[in-house]
Formats: structure tokens, C-alpha cells, sequence
């Protein structure tokens, strides 16, 4: 019954719009972080191209490998967040939307199974977008002809692209949570942006490590000291946290009144 | 409740903070009849239903169908229930056929439901079409097509004639009669429309502000209609409350021959 269930959410994506948009809006980040390293590899450029000129030296970005690598984990790591968040408000949240909830939740299948499969749709839409972008990223690198190539620039920007998208997908059952108790797109995507603000907060405390949305801008070093690694307790509150959406989440559907 | 007993609600309450929207409704559906569930909007016709399918948990009281005691976490007996809810709804982007095929996927029934769904409900012209292109008319024969899909024992569908012209009315009516006659198939079935029930039901149950206050066949039904009709009415008002079995006229009736609304039996 699980593969009949996995074939019905995957197919609900079948024709879908928002598909495609996360794949434009993600793939958008290389491209921009390519075109500021193109700005300002060149002075000149940035002269000529007035406010998008001194954006591009605002930033603060080097025009090189290491500088590229950098950017693409953030990339991935903050804006995947945000857009993960999105993709299963998305997921979760048409069936409230599209009031085809208590039609799913009378049928002779377990409500957890639901969850479990629109959480694994969730993972492959993610790991395909974020393959994706990791690619072009990496054609884009050596389309500009970045200075500072080497081999162990690239593998260790992609494993921190990857290690930021673990992360990332990590927190969203409680996306899902908050969106099956809130049943709509809004409540979500309001919740991820607040965690994405406290996250910012906590990891100027220092506490960054150990708060679940701190965990990624603190790794990439957008706020706070960069770290090396994680330590333990990071992996301890990520797999907490992911618990806790994925029992809360079926909780919801089990026990709650599903009246819309 | 009998051996026959389908649907069985006893002590049935739903209370939302101080809105008591069910309260304590008893029911005893047999097999192979059409129950009609009469009452106006707002009576607690939907929140029964919610609570028959397990969508909403009831604050008192138990639902068993089928013999099996509803609950969130047994799924099983609802292979066993075709059902239609509030209004008609369906993935937008997936075609009427699309559609189809998830509900036979999650129900487990064969490869070829589809297509006997979809000539059912006379969906052939539609079946590649996609749901949010389709009238209101042909959502609310998709979803009426989605709960007969799996050939259940029980069909609970909610207001089934929304939506549909007249001609349509006539043709579900015409199905839903043949499912119970020819194959024993149970339906309760709510409306707030006496003739769309009147015409249908083996028995009518008719709740008013969450009670069920009355329950007649089809004979006491049309009896009651028709000394209505004699006693109260002019011949035109006669003719046109027979044709049309207006519900605000059956409680202007139940009023002026001194009935209050919690006379349940």
C-alpha cells in the first residue's frame, strides 16, 4: 500500500506550476552570484553599471573560487530553507486549499502514511532541485573562469552544498506541521520566515549551533564565527527537531478535527 | 440497532465551545435503504457527516458503520464507504481520469473502475479533461464518480444533487435507487431540499439545530404532505408545496399544529 501512496503524491504533482518555479527561483542564485563576481572582477564594469555596480561591490564578494563556493552554500543553506519551506507549504497545504483534505483522510489508508509519503516527494523534489543547481553552479564557476581552481574547492563546496540541504530538509516537517494545523499556505511560509529572523538572533548569541534555524546561517557563516563543523549537539537538535514535525504532523491528521 | 443496523449512531454530540452543533443524535441506518438526511443549512448535517467519516472526532457519543467503531486510526472499513463531502473537490491540475486513478490506486480496486466510473457518471467526454476546467456540475459528478468508484457497501454523500441540473438530479437519483435495489448498496444521503429526499428515501430522518426531531418513511411522508397540503394551503399554494415539498413550509406546518422542534421519537 506504501508504493500505491508514493505513486498517488507523486503524481499530484503531474502538470504542476510550482515545480518549475522553485527550479527558476533556485537556479536564479548561481546566476546572480555569477553576475556580481562578473561586475566586479572588473572596475570598470562596476563604474558603468551605477547602482547594480555598487550593490555588486557591497557585497563584499572576491571574484574567485573560494568566494563562489562560499556564496553557492549560502545559497543553498538560506535559500533553500525558504524555499523548502515553500515546496512542502505547497505539498501540505493544497490539500486544504484545493479542499481535497477530507477526501485523502477518509480513504482506507493510514494518515501516517500520507505524511511519510508526501515528506519523501518533498525529499526528491529537493535533492533534484538542489543536484540541479549544484551543477549549474559548478558550469557557471568555470563559464566565468573564476580564479583559485582546484579540485578540492569543488568537492568541498559541493559537500557543503549538500551538508546545507540535509540540514535544511531537516526542519521542514515542522513546515508541515504548522501547515496541516494551520491548513493553508500562509501559516508556514509566516513561521518560516519568524524562524528564519530568530535564527539570525540566536546565532549572534552565540547559541547558534543549537538552535535549529541557526544551525545553517551559522554553518555558512552568515552569521556569527564560521564554523569547521558542526558539533555534536547540532546533529542532536536536527534530529529532535525532525522528530518532532514528523509525530507532530501525523498527531495533527490523527487526532485533530479535520473540518475543512 | 438490529443484524440489518448499517449506520449507527448513539448519544452522536459535537460541540464547538457554546455552539452545540450536533447533540445527541441517534441513528439506525439498515442495509440496502436510502436514508434521506433532511434539514435546513446549519442543522449539523455536515458535522454528522464529518463524524460518520472520522474527520472530526465527536465530543460525545459513538459511530459505528459496518459494524466497526469509527476512529482516526482504523482506516480500514472505509474501503468499505464511498463517500461525498461538503462540496465537490479534486486536484485541479490532473484530469478527470487522473483523478480517478488516484482514488482507485489508494482504494485498491481494479484497473478497469476507472473507466466504469467514468461512463457512470457519464464523464467520457470529460475524461481528459482537467478538473479545474471542468462546470461545477461535472466536479460534482467526478466526486460522485470517485465515491462509487471502489463499489462500496456504503455510500454517505453529502447534498450528492448540489450543483447538478435538473435532468442530472434525475439521473444520480436514478443511480443512487439502482446501487440500493439491484446490488444492496446503502445510502444516506443529506439534503435540505424535502423533494430531492421525498423522492429518493426509503426513510427520512429530519434534523433541526443538531436533533434529530422526526423520522418518517415514504408513506407517512407523502400522508404528511399531503394533509399539509389539504388543511393549510390554498389549491395553488396546494399544488405548488406538492410539486416542489418546500422544507420552510413542512416547519411552518409543524409550527401551526403546535409541534416544537424536540419531538424526536
Amino acid at each position: 500500500m506504501m508504493g500505491q501512496v508514493l505513486i498517488a503524491e507523486f503524481s499530484k504533482l503531474r502538470r504542476s506550476k510550482v515545480t518549475w518555479a522553485s527550479l527558476a527561483g533556485l537556479s536564479m542564485g548561481p546566476l546572480g552570484i555569477a553576475l556580481f563576481m562578473w561586475i566586479v572582477r572588473e572596475p570598470g564594469r562596476a563604474a558603468s553599471l551605477g547602482l547594480l555596480g555598487t550593490k555588486a561591490n557591497l557585497a563584499g564578494l572576491e571574484a574567485t573560487w573560494p568566494a563562489y563556493a562560499d556564496a553557492l552554500t549560502l545559497i543553498v543553506g538560506i535559500g533553500g530553507m525558504i524555499l523548502l519551506s515553500f515546496v512542502v507549504a505547497y505539498i501540505f497545504g493544497r490539500e486544504y486549499t484545493e479542499a481535497t483534505a477530507k477526501n485523502m483522510l477518509a480513504l482506507p489508508v493510514a494518515r501516517h502514511r500520507f505524511v511519510i509519503a508526501k515528506l519523501v516527494v518533498a525529499a526528491a523534489w529537493w535533492a533534484v532541485l538542489t543536484a540541479i543547481v549544484v551543477a549549474e553552479a559548478v558550469a557557471v564557476g568555470f563559464l566565468l573562469g573564476l580564479p583559485g581552481f582546484s579540485a578540492e574547492i569543488v568537492t568541498g563546496m559541493i559537500g557543503n552544498a549538500l551538508l546545507a540541504a540535509a540540514i535544511s530538509y531537516l526542519l521542514v516537517p515542522v513546515v508541515a506541521w504548522v501547515t496541516v494545523a494551520g491548513r493553508g499556505y500562509m501559516p508556514p511560509l509566516a513561521f518560516a520566515i519568524a524562524m528564519m529572523a530568530l535564527g539570525n538572533l540566536f546565532g549572534k548569541t552565540g547559541w547558534g549551533p543549537y538552535f535549529p534555524w541557526s544551525i545553517v546561517p551559522t554553518l555558512v557563516g552568515m552569521v556569527g564565527e564560521p564554523l569547521g563543523g558542526l558539533p555534536v549537539g547540532s546533529y542532536v537538535v536536527l534530529a529532535l527537531t525532525f522528530a518532532a514535525g514528523v509525530g507532530g504532523t501525523i498527531a495533527q491528521l490523527r487526532y485533530a478535527d479535520n473540518s475543512q | 440497532m438490529t443484524d440489518d443496523t448499517v449506520i449507527a449512531t448513539s448519544g452522536l454530540t459535537k460541540r464547538y465551545r457554546d455552539v452545540l452543533a450536533v447533540d445527541a443524535l441517534g441513528l439506525d441506518v439498515r442495509r440496502g435503504e436510502v436514508y434521506g438526511f433532511l434539514g435546513r443549512n446549519g442543522a449539523g448535517k455536515t458535522t454528522t457527516i464529518r463524524m460518520l467519516l472520522g474527520l472530526i472526532r465527536p465530543s460525545g457519543g459513538e459511530v459505528t458503520v459496518l459494524g466497526r467503531r469509527i476512529s482516526p486510526v482504523e482506516a480500514g472499513v472505509f474501503g468499505r464507504i464511498g463517500y461525498l463531502v461538503e462540496s465537490a473537490s479534486a486536484y485541479p491540475n490532473l484530469t478527470v481520469r487522473e483523478n480517478l486513478d488516484i482514488q482507485r490506486r489508494l482504494t485498491g480496486a481494479p484497473r478497469d473502475a476507472v473507466a466504469r466510473a467514468i461512463e457512470l457518471l457519464r464523464l467520457d467526454e470529460y475524461a481528459d479533461r482537467r478538473a479545474g476546467h471542468l462546470s461545477l456540475g461535472n466536479k460534482q459528478r467526478l466526486s460522485l464518480a470517485r465515491a462509487l468508484l471502489h463499489r462500496p457497501e456504503v455510500l454517505i454523500l453529502d447534498e450528492p444533487a448540489n450543483a447538478l441540473d435538473p435532468a442530472g438530479i434525475v439521473e444520480v437519483r436514478e443511480l443512487l435507487r439502482s446501487l440500493a435495489d439491484q446490488e444492496g448498496v446503502t445510502v444516506f444521503m443529506s439534503s435540505h431540499i424535502l423533494a430531492e429526499v421525498a423522492h429518493l428515501a426509503d426513510r427520512v430522518g429530519i434534523v433541526h439545530e443538531g436533533r434529530l426531531i422526526e423520522e418518517l418513511d415514504r408513506a407517512e411522508l407523502a400522508a404528511r404532505a399531503r394533509a399539509h397540503a389539504e388543511t393549510v394551503l390554498t389549491p395553488q399554494q396546494r399544488e405548488d408545496a406538492l410539486l416542489s415539498m418546500d422544507l420552510e413550509r413542512y416547519f411552518l406546518w409543524r409550527t401551526s399544529n403546535g409541534r416544537s422542534g424536540d419531538g424526536a421519537r
